[in-house]
């Protein structure tokens, strides 16, 4: 009967995502969109991070990587947005085994170190190949109004993490994940090989970003070292996971919905107040509600592990 | 990119590389008593160096003092404010899962950092005390570099000397290799967690206060130093503090090498990759350690 | 699943400059209950941790039905049918007892969920089983470790201190589990401080110390044994 209901709820809100374009304004579908592409992020930090608890500290390198992938198929060789989109996923999946392969060998504050570090070596690179990727004149996408199909497509893809979210969440496959968050030795004593786990979640977590990073670099048309790497990314999309319950599955999009709308309405006009706040909200999470609020919820009334 | 590479810019690398190699030894001692004793990565480990590098320029510019004595000032308060930061936060998630000390030092580091730039703007600042080189025979070394050496050589010496001969150093030492035993011996654990944290602050202090007159002053500068302590501590394997210096100036070595035949843009991709190797190669660090 | 012989053939280890274990040789039978026992500090959970691949052994040879598992990593030793419990509980305290025990088994669900709530019932707690195993008391903790280890159905069982902790009505009940998995052919290894555990329960006792096995044999004769006695009371 519950079940029922929060199906009927869900549909219902995505058949009114799906018709807002046709009677809202165009800063009222760029202000969704942007939700939707925080919920794309978040909600991908929360596989690897919330999930086997191992901070990805870099993980706006995988949005970089689909801004750049994308944008250079679009600019470059002429393909069509939506395929540049599935090229910039693919792009931020062989980054997240190439940088996974060896880093998640290592246990997690390691792994974190290293993570630490990938963003500015991402943008170092771009730097430097700047005869590819323009440097830091940055790279100038054919001029198109594709605000409303990019809508959809960003609205697909983090309808895409969620439900992938919740599929892992009550599989045994999430449990395993689990258990490398909850004791790591256990698992691998019970058989279970832990890298290849964390190598997986940390791929599947890669692609939300490579293709919300692809479609914002083509919702933008142009793109710079400094706009699809920069570190407030990574720690807004920390903040949205942790506060909204990381290690759920509508944790990430509450914490997308409630603190973008904040940043909107209160801190957008107080610039550097709003990045202060974040750091301190990390830390108000951290100390009292480590479990963000759909966590906290979850322990107290026991609600299902899909939540 | 250099052509011909003459044995004098070898070694005017290998100086180089020596001078900065201090530094990084100093800083990352204090990252690497934090994580010995505690158990906790310090991601805010670079905003404390920031913090440590603007109180200089303020005593400098504001006072007119000479920016070498502003260096045990610089230490003194940012020891205070590592003994706050302990107190009120950290303390909290010393028995709690690594996931924790990360994040919450990683937030303690964005509002710290977010803090000075509402503060004092991110115009960058400079302490422009000394500047030019000494020669000596075909090389020319750094005037301030060479004056932040002998800091960073002193320091980290009398900071050994502390460890090695003083109590509270020992227990600190005896706190690093098990805490269960200190504190069966009667070591006040948290006590020493504080004076930890407060001690490895002024040490990310000091090299602020010395690279103050190096480079410019802005508040994102303490980040690419967390990495690099780390670097270091991978390096020299962790709860190993003698390993530590020698890391630090494997560092400064490697990166100023890398300098000469890469361009410096590459530098921190080397750093970088050096870090994975290791990671991959020794996991223990290059001299051994402790594993995690 | 019959028991698997385990062979370990001049194992060494050191940590630094401390030689946790010096040459140490032990045969072990399907179908018997060892003992390992020694001093604190004589290697006994070292030894334990190179069969499982937590550590890496300096030197030596482990050998589990003929083949040789030193070297490999602890889930592919884990995989051919090693169990072990440890010291520490570890248990996975944000599962549930049911999941902590479904966690470890691949392929069909069902019949993994119908053995996982067989091994529940069996240590009478299925009523439990969807209670977050961090909340359970320390006694039902360990209950839940030792049934999930068995989940992988192991050939070689390793405990680590089984009797810690525990209270006599549930100890009794842990060692018939155990005298239960002898009988079944599989092998048993404990470490145990427990000398009255270790002398009504083990076949054969090896005993460490230093890192080195002074003595083997049924624990009649090692409590007689003068090595023995002196090295946990001195001369």
């Amino acid at each position: 009967m519950k079940r029922a209901g929060a199906l009927a709820l869900i549909a219902l809100a995505l058949a009114a995502l799906a018709i807002y374009p046709a009677f809202a304004t165009g800063y009222g579908v760029r202000a969704v969109l942007q939700i939707f592409m925080w919920i794309a992020l978040a909600g991908s930090w929360n596989v690897i991070s919330g999930l086997t608890g191992y901070v990805s500290f870099g993980h706006v390198a995988f949005f970089g990587m689909g801004a750049y992938t994308g944008g250079l198929l679009i600019a470059k060789t002429g393909w069509p947005w939506p395929l540049a989109a599935l090229g910039g996923a693919a792009a931020a999946g062989l980054l997240a085994l190439a940088i996974g392969g060896p880093c998640l060998r290592l246990r997690g504050p390691y792994f974190a170190i290293a993570m630490l570090g990938l963003n500015e070596v991402l943008r170092a690179l771009v730097s430097y190949f700047e005869g590819l990727t323009g440097g830091g004149n940055g790279l100038s996408l054919p001029t198109l109004d594709a605000t409303v199909p990019i809508y959809y497509a960003m609205g697909l893809t983090a309808a895409a993490v969620t439900a992938g979210t919740y599929l892992i969440l009550s599989s045994r496959f999430g449990l395993r994940l689990m258990t490398i968050r909850e004791d790591e030795v256990a698992a691998e004593a019970m058989g279970i090989d832990t890298f290849s786990h964390k190598l997986v979640a940390f791929l599947l977590s890669a692609l939300g970003p490579g293709l919300a990073g692809a479609l914002t670099a083509r919702d933008q048309g142009y793109i710079e070292p400094l706009s699809v790497f920069p570190l407030a990314t990574t720690i807004t999309m920390i903040v949205m996971a942790l506060f909204g319950g990381k290690g759920t599955v509508w944790g990430p999009v509450l914490g997308a919905a409630v603190l973008f709308i904040a940043q909107e309405m209160v801190w957008a006009r107080y610039p550097y107040v709003h990045p202060l706040l974040f750091g301190a909200i990390i830390v108000a999470v951290v100390l009292a509600m480590p479990r963000g609020v759909l966590g906290l919820l979850q322990l107290k009334f026991r609600l299902p592990r899909t939540i | 990119m250099n052509v011909v590479i003459t044995p004098t810019m070898v070694g005017q690398v290998i100086i180089s590389g020596l001078l900065s190699g201090a530094l990084y030894s100093m800083v990352a001692l204090g990252l690497a008593l934090i994580f010995g004793v505690m158990r906790i990565i310090n991601v805010a480990h670079g905003p404390l160096l920031m913090l440590g590098a603007y109180t200089t320029y303020f005593l400098y510019s504001g006072l007119g003092l000479n920016p070498y004595l502003t260096v045990p000032v610089s230490m003194l308060v940012l020891f205070g404010v590592g003994l706050l930061l302990e107190r009120t936060l950290i303390f909290r998630v010393v028995d709690a899962p690594e996931l924790s000390s990360l994040l919450l030092t990683f937030g303690i580091s964005i509002a710290l950092v977010n803090a000075t730039q509402l503060a004092f703007t991110s115009d960058l600042r400079a302490v422009e005390y000394l500047t030019g080189s000494w020669l000596v025979g075909p090389f020319a070394v750094s005037k301030p570099r060479v004056i932040a050496f002998a800091f960073a050589v002193g320091l980290t010496g009398l900071a050994f000397v502390f460890l090695k001969y003083t109590r509270t150093g020992k227990a600190i030492r005896a706190t690093s290799q098990s805490r269960e035993v200190a504190m069966v011996c009667g070591i006040d654990v948290g006590r020493i967690h504080l004076l930890t944290f407060g001690l490895a602050s002024a040490l990310a202090a000091a090299g602020g206060a010395l690279i103050a007159v190096i480079v410019a002053i802005q508040p994102e500068m303490g980040q690419v130093w967390t990495f690099k302590s780390f670097l270091v501590i991978v390096l020299g394997g962790a709860g190993n503090y003698p390993g530590a210096l020698v890391g630090g100036m494997l560092l400064g070595l490697v990166e100023q090498l890398a300098s000469l035949f890469l361009t410096t843009q590459l530098s921190e991709v080397v750093a970088y990759v050096l870090l994975v190797l290791v990671l991959l190669v020794r996991p223990t660090g290059l001299l051994g350690g402790r594993q995690t | 699943m019959a028991g698997a012989a385990l062979e370990i053939v001049d194992l060494r280890k050191s940590f630094g400059g401390v030689t946790a274990v010096n040459g140490v040789s032990l045969a072990l039978e399907p179908g018997r209950i060892y003992g390992l026992i020694g001093p604190n500090g004589s290697g006994k959970t070292t030894l334990f941790n190179c069969i499982t691949g937590v550590e890496r052994r300096d030197s030596g040879r482990i050998l589990l039905d003929g083949a040789r598992i030193d070297g490999l990593k602890p889930y592919q030793i884990a995989q051919r049918g090693v169990g072990r419990t440890f010291q520490v509980i570890r248990v996975f305290p944000e599962l549930t007892a049911l999941e902590n025990l479904l966690v470890v088994t691949r392929g069909d669900h069902r019949a993994a969920q119908a053995r996982a709530l067989e091994l529940l019932r069996f240590v009478k707690l299925e009523g439990l089983r969807d209670e977050y195993a961090g909340n359970l008391s320390y006694g039902q903790q360990k209950l839940v470790e030792f049934v999930r280890m068995l989940m992988r159905e192991p050939s070689l069982v390793l405990l680590d201190e089984p009797a810690a902790g525990v209270n006599r009505t549930l100890l009794n009940d842990l060692l018939d589990a155990v005298r239960q998995l002898r009988d079944t052919g599989k092998t048993v290894l404990l470490v145990e401080h427990d000398m009255k555990v270790v002398m009504g329960l083990c076949e054969t006792v090896f005993v460490l110390d230093h890192g080195e096995k002074i003595a083997e044999g049924p624990p009649g004769v090692i409590q007689a044994d003068e090595r023995v006695i002196e090295a946990y009371f001195g001369r």
